[in-house]
């Protein structure tokens, strides 16, 4: 029987939803089309990850653990998986598409000689490779792709999918690893302090731009991102003048969320920085020019100055938590 | 430290763009030097200044797209690669990898930087590709590099969760993101300069391809177009701050119910 491999990855201890989202994705396009579902997952102690694996579907579960992978180092990580690939066979290796996945996806295609479709927001497997849909031109528009072969690899976008349980008895094999010598040395790793929560993982984001003038108006986004439980975003204007963390950063370049709930204090909703939010459920947007591009796809667009409208709102979403 | 940096020329995003019978048609006299590509541009001209060195530039692409190589020549590369490939018409990442492999191994330099990925498509497999193909040591994303005596290049990437700070031994590739630097623009002087500067044309033949093994190397293919699903405009609000914040109040609690 032909496989999908589904690349999990982890974070602090705890698999990342967006890779449930593609296990559960690819269990029903397992059952579908008549496939096997295995996955695969790469950590200091993998093995801790496998009963959960199961209660998603997985029917094979191919568990690497070395303390190599505790830090992320693209080198070891592609030599893994593609040792897991050869192993599995698989017609479809999918993964969520993360900075980790990213940094490793064109390196397992030249290996394998394999398609990839990277970042698609949907896909299908076909009786000939994969069809998905792929978000193009600052996800201005969508495209159709197909890629075919004996090997499709495809990297999904968080929020595609809904993560559902589906529990299975798997096959649980312990992979021996022997990282190879690589040439890079990581020489340390910069975590940003603060992230309480995880954006890219978050159920509501409160995203600031360059309306945040100063660390007066951080403290507000900060304020009322606790009060929600929120994670915070930015744009890339505040990124790069230091206010924010640049792993804050959503957009083209930064990260795509798809939380309940995003809150655009302050940006003007370039194409850029609405391509890693637009599958936001609800939008709230807080902007004083009542013209700013991100009111076209605000579900709630309230024009005036986030100076004044912050410390109340946050007042009063305290208020209704605590009633 | 010899620097070749990977440029492509793509379509400006904010070119009026139509979609008809999933066919896309835009404005093809609106094409820009890929923005992440520039960035790479700019990284290795300020790190050659400081340490010296050179940076040549590779293009794959049509005669028309020669304008783009003069504008990394403008910004301050020495020399330009030509690879012309008049028609590009359905080249995905893998295909032009394997150009660029060829060429580097026909051209080989210390330093290959490419962008993180293309800014019309947003593919970003095309660096991590050429790398592994050349079995180069190589770090994506990167958001700053310098050098460390002669030998290795220091790369911090953005990961998931913070940064990382690799040494790449010489030779390496890195995937650059425009988070790196505000490429500079080109001066007039700069304009000038570029006119003299030398652009090396290849055929594919000259690198041992043919455009019917390029098209080969193709892996994946785009069937059609479509509209991204319009979110709907929702209600805007005005007022003063209380009565803002208290019409949203009722609206995340009552009609949207997320709070
Ligand atoms: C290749 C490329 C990739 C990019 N990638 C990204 C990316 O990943 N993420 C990203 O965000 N950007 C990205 N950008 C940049 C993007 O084009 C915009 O420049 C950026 O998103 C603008 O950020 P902003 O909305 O915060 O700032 P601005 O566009 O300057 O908007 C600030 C807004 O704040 C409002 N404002 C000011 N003061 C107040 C106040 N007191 N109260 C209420 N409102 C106020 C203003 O009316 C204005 O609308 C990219 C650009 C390029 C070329
Ligand atoms: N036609 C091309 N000519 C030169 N470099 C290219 C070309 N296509 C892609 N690249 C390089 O590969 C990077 C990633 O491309 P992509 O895989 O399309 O996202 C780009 O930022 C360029 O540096």
């Amino acid at each position: 029987m032909s496989a999908i491999l589904v690349y999990i990855s982890t974070t602090g201890g705890k698999i990342k939803r967006s890779s449930l989202e593609v296990l559960s994705h690819c269990r029903d396009q397992a059952t579908k089309n008549n496939m096997e579902l295995a996955a695969v997952v790469l950590d200091n102690d993998a093995a801790a990850f496998a009963d959960q694996l199961q209660q998603y579907g997985a029917r094979k579960v191919y568990t690497v653990s070395n303390p190599i992978f505790k830090s992320h180092l693209n080198a070891p990580v592609t030599q893994a998986l593609l040792q897991i690939i050869e192993q599995v066979n698989p017609r479809v290796f999918a993964c969520a598409s993360t900075e980790g996945t990213k940094d490793v996806l064109g390196a397992l295609a030249a290996k394998t000689g394999g398609a990839a479709l990277p970042d698609v927001a949907n896909f299908e497997v076909t009786a000939d490779g994969v069809s998905a849909l792929r978000p193009v031109m600052a996800a201005k528009i969508l495209s159709q792709n197909t890629a075919s072969g004996e090997l499709v690899l495809v990297s999904v976008r968080s929020g595609s999918y809904d993560a559902t349980e589906s529990p299975t008895v798997a096959d649980v094999t312990d992979v021996a690893f022997t990282p190879a010598d690589f040439a890079a040395v990581l020489r340390e790793v910069i975590s940003s302090t603060g992230d309480k929560v995880d954006l890219s993982e978050a159920t509501v984001v409160v995203a600031a731009g360059r309306g945040i003038k100063d660390e007066e108006g951080k403290k507000l986004i900060d304020d009322l991102a606790e009060t929600l439980g929120a994670a915070v975003g930015a744009s890339r204007a505040v990124v790069e003048n230091g206010l924010f963390p640049a792993t804050a950063q959503i957009g083209q370049t930064g990260k795509v969320v798809s939380p309940e709930l995003y809150f655009a204090i302050g940006i003007s909703g370039a194409v850029q920085h609405t391509a890693g939010m637009s599958n936001s459920k609800v939008i709230v947007a807080i902007n004083k020019d009542g013209d700013a591009p991100i009111f076209q796809m605000a579900s709630y667009g309230l024009v005036g100055d986030l100076y004044k409208i912050l410390p109340l709102l946050t007042e009063e979403i305290r208020k209704a938590k605590s009633a | 430290m010899k620097f070749t940096v990977c440029i492509k020329q793509v379509p400006d995003v904010y070119a009026p763009l139509q979609i008809k019978n999933g066919e896309l048609s835009m404005d093809t006299d609106r094409m820009v030097l890929n923005a992440y590509d520039a960035s790479a541009v700019e990284e290795a001209l300020v790190l050659t200044e400081q340490h010296g060195g050179d940076v040549e530039v590779v293009l794959i692409g049509p005669d028309k797209a020669k304008e783009t190589i003069r504008k990394a020549l403008a910004m301050g590369a020495a020399k330009g690669h030509h690879i012309h490939v008049e028609d590009t018409h359905g080249l995905d990442s893998a295909a032009y990898a394997s150009i660029l492999t060829a060429f580097f191994e026909k051209n080989p330099t210390e330093v290959i930087a490419t962008g993180k990925q293309s800014q019309d498509t947003d593919s970003g497999l095309a660096g991590s590709m050429i790398a592994a193909s050349l079995n180069l040591p190589y770090a994506a994303n990167a958001v700053g590099l310098h050098i460390d005596g002669g030998s290795s290049l220091v790369v911090k990437r953005q990961g998931d969760t913070g940064q990382e700070m690799l040494a790449l031994p010489i030779p390496c590739l890195v995937t650059c993101s425009n988070d790196m630097n505000n490429p500079r623009i080109p001066s007039l002087k700069g304009i000038m300069a570029s006119k003299k500067k030398p652009v090396e044309t290849h055929t594919l033949e000259d690198l041992g391809l043919s455009l019917a093994t390029v098209r080969d190397s193709v892996k994946t293919s785009t069937i059609s177009y479509q509209e991204m699903p319009a979110r709907e405009a929702g209600k805007k609000l005005e007022g003063d701050a209380e009565e803002l914040v208290s019409s949203l109040m009722n609206l995340l609690q009552n009609e949207a119910k997320v709070i």
